[in-house]
């Protein structure tokens, strides 16, 4: 009998704790859906009464699910977002404004990267927090770029063009870059865009794919393919950069690690270098944002977990949990970062990085983008044609 | 009488109302949903969406995107069709032989291929279709021939698909075929054979119209198949080099679920809906004749 009072007792304490307890949901893609339970184990000794349910989904089922979730009003508190989906889902009105959090808050828009920050603002308001950031940079073969004059990585556009020219004369079989040139390749592509200094669209939304920056741009990119400098066939990757055929390829963080997995003798034959010169040398950056969703019961709670996963030693933490690279710039001060000399060229890129405008249309601005790119490197129309084409398509797409 | 139908509803009516639910209120919906301008807008908010009439309709026709999906996949249709017609015939008859030692392994090598994910086989033919490092190429070499680049040459990469196509179509259509034969009364062989026939003859005016139910059968099924080409080219090259190897449901794809434009992807699915209608009833009327 005694055990029997003592059992309802403990079931009684334990209802009326549980009861008490708030329930913080979140959703993460990916590696990060992993790894997040540790941050959140954390967050909940912070904040005791407090439990975090992380919901993985992968990658491929992602932007599905979240518009199902959308449409049928099942979300969570906070959801883990992909820069280039911010628009999208952000123009259908899914996500809370921030503005009114920040005002009391120690996170700024000066906390983090211009171009990191670029990627949660729409319209003047703010829709996410970065959480990390993906910024491409030049990875390149110290060993066969020096074979050919180069001490160091190709500066300027001029330089690649001429380092390409001699990697090419190596002999058949030998390329010097790597680029996409089929599928969707608006992230690869624009960069040569920004460096050259053009853009897609102005402050009044008018389309400026014709300008001459942006038809050099084309003829810069496609020139690589037309003089056979960069491969169209597809071969791979790593083979091709470990061979030494193609030493040249532009990529983010994530190779990094990649390439030392998977083709362990070239260790200490490459680096990575600042992408090449025009006018500027802008990158492109890309990454994951936090955002709340507007129907979350909890938004205080998720705005809470918001600012300790955006807290300097929390983004280092993560950055030694998955080598995401942190989007606050102060973290970048603690010496694993700021000591290692290929995270120095990361941070120095992250200063001059640009995402593609916030419109919820990017995708089908990208694909139509690659298409009339794409149709200038097999030479069916020249870069100025494909310009004047690809004005009349991006104009159609957003005035509907 | 009343029972029994009864009984037929108890039995036939749960796959009947998932048939509703998943096909037929959906083929429904879709027409509705071509005559609107439903977007990734009114996906929350239905009131977003107009009656737009035939507007979807107009655009289509002057879409040189569609056109070019449209020329792709019928391109595919007429090379992939005939070939895998004759190889799956040609097939079931040598499996057919009595003195076909292995029938079985044959068999299970055949229809191997259509019983396997396609995503895995595609991941194993993209490689084949490497240029640099793939088979294909590799065995070309052989001969002193020196392979194009698969799947990045805008003029070879419907062929390196249609050539996938055949393969993964070919065990099924085979084992179909095999089946026809095996039907056919072998009287009709000894009756031939006490008139002088000679193999071929006997191919030609015994087997050839016993099979032309299965035939029928066949080639219809291949039409409405082909005329659906999605994986293949979604997985091998995403639609690319140059819209190349775009077919009409990967063109739907892309508006539909990628852009979110479900108004004109439905468009798309009606006018693909009435193409294969029509060319079914057309392959069927033939047969007739």
């Amino acid at each position: 009998m005694r055990k029997l009072m003592i059992f309802l007792y403990l079931f009684l304490f334990a209802l009326v704790a549980l009861s008490q307890q708030r329930v913080l949901q979140i959703w993460a893609m990916g590696e990060e859906a992993k790894k997040l339970n540790v941050m959140a184990e954390k967050f909940v000794q912070e904040n005791p009464n407090v439990r975090v349910e992380i919901q993985a989904i992968p990658w491929s089922a992602a932007y599905d699910k979240l518009l199902t979730g959308i449409a049928g009003g099942q979300l969570p508190d906070l959801a883990q977002m992909g820069t280039t989906w911010m628009a999208p889902f952000g123009a259908i009105g899914a996500f809370e404004e921030l503005t009114p959090y920040l005002a009391k808050s120690f996170i700024k828009k000066e906390t983090f990267f211009d171009g990191s920050w670029q990627t949660v603002t729409m319209n003047g308001g703010v829709y996410g927090i970065p959480w990390y950031v993906d910024v491409r940079v030049m990875f390149y073969r110290t060993d066969i770029l020096k074979e050919v004059g180069y001490e160091r990585a190709p500066q300027t556009w001029d330089e690649l063009y001429d380092v390409a020219k001699k990697l090419k004369a190596r002999g058949e079989g030998y390329y010097a870059l790597s680029l996409l040139f089929t599928g969707v390749f608006g992230n690869e592509f624009m960069p040569f865009v920004w460096q050259a200094g053009g853009k897609i669209l102005d402050e009044k939304g008018n389309v400026r794919v014709t300008d001459p920056e942006f038809v050099e741009a084309i003829t810069f990119y496609a020139r690589f393919f037309w003089e056979g400098l960069a491969p169209t066939a597809g071969g791979n990757l790593f083979q091709d950069f470990a061979k030494g055929t193609v030493p040249i390829f532009f990529s983010g963080p994530w190779m990094v690690r990649m390439i030392d997995e998977q083709t362990p003798e070239v260790k200490g034959k490459w680096s990575v270098a600042l992408m090449p010169k025009k006018v500027k040398r802008t990158s492109f950056v890309g990454g994951c944002n936090w955002v709340i969703f507007k129907n979350s019961k909890n938004k205080d709670l998720a705005w809470k977990f918001i600012e300790f996963m955006t807290r300097p030693e929390n983004q280092i933490e993560w950055y030694r949990l998955v080598s995401n690279l942190p989007a606050v710039v102060e973290a970048w001060n603690f010496p694993e970062l700021a000591n290692d000399p290929m995270m120095k060229v990361f941070r120095a890129q992250l200063e001059d990085a640009m995402s593609p405008p916030n419109v919820p249309q990017w995708e089908e601005i990208a694909t139509a983008i690659s298409r009339r790119v794409e149709e200038v490197i097999f030479k069916r129309r020249t870069p100025q044609e494909a310009a004047n084409m690809l004005k009349r398509d991006i104009e159609k797409i957003v005035r509907k | 009488m009343k029972t029994s139908k009864f009984w037929v509803f108890v039995f036939v009516g749960p796959s009947l109302f998932l048939l509703l639910i998943f096909s037929i209120v959906p083929i429904f919906a879709s027409f509705l949903l071509s005559l609107t301008n439903f977007n990734v807008y009114a996906l929350v908010d239905w009131s977003r969406a107009r009656f737009i009439g035939l507007e979807n309709f107009r655009d289509l026709f002057h879409d040189e995107l569609f056109w070019k999906a449209f020329l792709n996949t019928f391109y595919c249709l007429s090379i992939a069709l005939p070939v895998t017609t004759v190889l799956a015939l040609l097939n079931a008859v040598l499996l057919n032989r009595k003195d076909t030692r292995m029938k079985n392994l044959f068999k299970v090598c055949f229809f191997l291929p259509f019983v396997t994910n396609t995503v895995a086989i595609a991941i194993v033919w993209s490689w084949i279709f490497n240029p640099r490092y793939g088979l294909m190429n590799w065995v070309l070499g052989l001969f002193g021939i020196r392979g194009p680049q698969w799947l990045s040459d805008p003029k070879w990469a419907m062929l390196a698909i249609i050539v996938f196509v055949v393969w993964r179509g070919l065990g099924y259509n085979t084992l179909l075929f095999l089946a026809g034969l095996q039907n056919i009364p072998q009287e009709l062989y000894e009756a031939a054979e006490l008139d002088g026939a000679n193999a071929w003859q006997k191919f030609l005016y015994v087997t050839l119209p016993m099979l032309r139910p299965t035939t029928v059968f066949v080639t219809t099924m291949m039409i409405i198949g082909y005329l659906q080409l999605f994986e293949e080219p979604y997985m091998l090259t995403q639609g690319g080099p140059m819209n190349a190897t775009l077919s009409i449901v990967l063109y739907l794809y892309r508006q539909g679920f990628k852009f979110f434009k479900l108004g004109y992807a439905s468009s798309i699915a009606v006018v693909l809906f009435l193409l294969i209608i029509s060319l079914t009833v057309l392959r069927l009327k033939l047969s007739r004749e």
